[in-house]
């Protein structure tokens, strides 16, 4: 057997596991939630029915599934735009020596290591108006707030959703300054270049890919949003705080109604895709990201 | 399609868009042979006191009679959040996983199409109102197990107070007027009428009486949340409106949906209640009464022991009581047990919730915890909760159940969908009632 062949031959070996894990656990359940959103499935009629395209237009006009996308589009892109910022502010500031960095690095990390659920449960005690500690201490100072109040519940998400995944953020770009090469630096400092004149000119440029990945990842997670927002509000009020998630959990799990869910998730699976290759491209092409 | 596959893609459906999804499978069985009469049989609950409660009945039974039976009951407690929407992915699944389902009033119609019918099961110990919210097209197709209905729950030395210094009255008056558009005296808790609880709602404010004792009158469970709709609905019921007329089409277009969105929202827009009512629901509603930063409130029957027990709240236990909700109207509904139609161990499952349909059974669920649906066991357990004969009572004189039928689970969803920014003030109650009742229309079918 040549080089070659056994070097083809152990690629595939060697990759065996996780196609086959791919193939078990992502190609068939995704073939499988997009066939059912062909069918016509629900509890109070378990008897499948080819419906075509027809949940998918039922899905695509209703006012619910509209609204629903444009308040997580919205709330995704708030999130990300804060987090990648503050993300990348902490890992400057964490990026050098400093009395207790250790603990300050650690205590980052805490909120991504709760489950969002958990987290969501605490927010709803801590921020309780009636016995929360949150609305008591700012009681203390003088601020009557009700942080569940209509006109105050979407800056609310937007900042626990801050708080819980900014260290997420943070992590990532860490990590790419930890390898970003000292010897530019240096280079920069003998030439007389200050501080914000560096990071303007060489370390963004430089960090743009890890800033695309960090962008990227968050971006996909904060559309996938659920846990925390539906502990605290349900999506409510009315529909004012409904994510695509808790719609496409509702449709499937209070109105029994699986074609449609499965529609919702293909539809918002087929509009995220595309993006992939883009975000693939910048994070992953040298240069690209100029 | 295979129903193995369904569960699968629903699975990573949900995945894609970040939801946990639950997970079933064909596989398992009950354990005993099919149409044996014996072996194993699987049951869900959810936990907290009905799961607590059902644990030790099973205990009993697989020690007792069960084990003349030879059947042994295994209960499965799910996460009290996600226990039906994990059922319906075993019942979209056709599971025989499990061989009792835990249920309600208001899912029954919508699961019947997974479950078998009752038909042996002796039933008339319960209450009507009960055995009717768990039939569907004139089929029994689940045993009641917990009954719920709802109480105002109130600061009786509050009340008291106010009522018996004939002092204040004139404070009151102007109050109400400004409330209400009307004068009126306060009242004793049991008889008010819903502008008594607007009116008392103001009075115990500070926004609107400084010298309240209380921050504000009452809470709203505004949440957008199906169990609130059940909370509104007494509003709506007590207000002489209904979900549908007597021919069964939607009816929540009417004046008197329109006054009982127009209660929620007076309420919350004025400051009478918490502005955090928005997101509120039971445990919430707890909070407030027990932190005694609020008068009064509609509340679920559940919450009462709790509230009346000095280690567990101990600023307001001894001081709440509770009087019939106002409009004397109290939603019921009821937390069942039900045979799945793919069981490969009916008979045996059917042998259990016979023994779950006696007096003794109710009994010990009762000395557990629980509220059983039958009026005799509540009234001879009055020892164990003294709200008991109370909720017996309420029950019985002022207990009424939605209609039954496949979409009813749909239809709590969607009318708190509907009305929840209404409640609060988000939008005016004459769209959103249209809305809400184009929803219902449709769900009617």
């Amino acid at each position: 057997m040549s080089t070659r062949t056994t070097s083809r031959l152990s690629k595939w070996v060697l990759g065996s596991p996780l196609i086959v894990f791919a193939l078990i656990f992502v190609v068939y359940p995704v073939y499988q939630g997009i066939q059912t959103g062909f069918y016509s499935l629900s509890l109070q009629n378990p008897d499948t029915l080819f419906t075509g395209l027809e949940n998918f237009g039922t899905v695509l006009t209703d006012p619910g599934f509209l609204a629903a996308a444009k308040f997580t589009l919205l709330f995704a892109l708030a999130v990300t735009a804060i987090e990648t910022v503050l993300g990348f502010g902490l890992a400057l500031l964490v990026n050098r020596e400093f009395p207790g960095k250790k603990v300050f690095f650690t205590m980052l990390l805490v909120p991504i290591m709760v489950a969002p659920a958990l987290l969501g449960v605490m927010f709803r005690l801590l921020l309780n108006g009636d016995i929360g500690l949150v609305p008591e201490v700012l009681r203390g100072v003088g601020l009557d707030v009700s942080l569940f109040a209509p006109n105050t519940v979407v800056p609310l998400l937007v900042l626990l959703d801050v708080l819980q995944w900014t260290p997420f953020a943070f992590l990532i770009m860490y990590a790419g300054l930890q390898s970003f090469p000292s010897d530019v630096l240096e280079a920069a400092q003998v030439d007389g270049a200050g501080r914000l004149r560096t990071l303007r000119s060489i370390v963004v440029p430089m960090m743009k890919p890890i800033i695309f990945a960090a962008l990227f990842l968050r971006l996909i997670d904060a559309i996938r949003t659920f846990d925390v927002v539906y502990v605290l509000t349900a999506g409510g009020p009315g529909t004012k705080t409904t994510t695509m998630s808790i719609y496409i959990y509702k449709t499937a799990f209070e109105s029994g109604q699986f074609g449609l869910a499965a529609a919702a998730s293909t539809i918002v699976m087929v509009v995220l895709i595309p993006f992939v290759p883009l975000f693939v491209k910048r994070i992953a092409t040298p240069g690209a990201a100029e | 399609m295979k129903a193995a596959g369904l569960v699968i893609a629903l699975a990573t459906g949900l995945a894609l868009v970040g939801c946990a999804p639950s997970t079933g499978s064909k596989a398992g069985g009950s354990g005993g042979e099919q149409g044996s009469g014996s072996g194993t049989v699987k049951m869900v609950l959810w936990p907290g006191p009905e799961g607590d409660a059902m644990s030790k009945v099973v205990d009993a039974y697989n020690a007792g009679q069960g084990s003349k039976d030879k059947i042994k009951v295994e209960m499965t407690l799910l996460s009290r959040q996600d226990t039906f929407s994990k059922e319906a992915t075993l019942m979209a699944a056709k599971s025989n996983q499990q061989d009792i389902y835990f249920v309600a009033s208001y899912n029954v119609g919508q699961y019947a199409n997974s479950l078998d019918p009752l038909t042996s099961v002796d039933a008339s110990n319960y209450f009507p109102v009960a055995v009717d919210g768990l039939k569907y097209q004139d089929k029994q197709y689940a045993l009641p197990l917990d009954v719920s209905n709802h109480f105002l729950l109130y600061r009786k030395d509050l009340v008291d107070t106010l009522l018996g210094t004939k002092s204040q009255w004139p404070a009151y008056q102007a109050v109400a007027q400004r409330a209400i558009g009307e004068r009126r005296d306060p009242k004793p808790a049991a008889e008010w009428d819903w502008n008594d609880y607007t009116a008392m709602a103001a009075w115990f404010s500070k926004t609107a009486n400084p010298s309240s004792p209380t921050r504000y009158g009452t809470i709203l469970q505004a949440k957008n949340l199906l169990y609130n709709t059940m909370i509104w609905d007494d509003v709506l019921w007590g207000s002489g409106g209904s979900w549908t007329t007597p021919d069964g089409k939607a009816n929540l277009d009417t004046p008197a949906a329109a006054k009982a969105v127009g209660v929620y929202s007076t309420i919350y827009k004025n400051g009478w209640t918490s502005k955090d009512s928005s997101q509120a629901e039971f445990p919430e509603t707890q909070a407030a009464l027990k932190a005694g930063t609020t008068a009064f409130a509609l509340q679920r029957s559940a919450g009462f022991a709790e509230l009346n027990d000095k280690t567990k709240s101990p600023l307001v236990a001894g001081k709440l009581a509770i009087a019939p909700v106002p409009g004397q109207k109290t939603h019921v509904h009821a937390l069942a047990v039900a045979l799945n139609k793919y069981s490969e161990n009916k008979d045996a499952a059917t042998k259990f919730l016979n023994y779950l349909a006696t007096k003794d059974a109710m009994s010990a669920y009762a000395e557990a915890g629980g509220i059983p649906a039958m009026p005799s066991v509540l009234q001879d357990k009055a020892s164990i909760n003294p709200a008991f004969p109370q909720i017996a009572e309420s029950i019985d004189k002022y207990g009424y159940s939605v209609p039954v039928f496949p979409n009813t689970f749909q239809a709590y969803s969607k009318i708190a969908e509907s009305l929840s920014g209404a409640w609060v003030g988000q939008q005016d109650a004459g769209p959103a009632l249209k809305t809400a009742n184009a929803a219902l229309e449709k769900l009617l079918g």
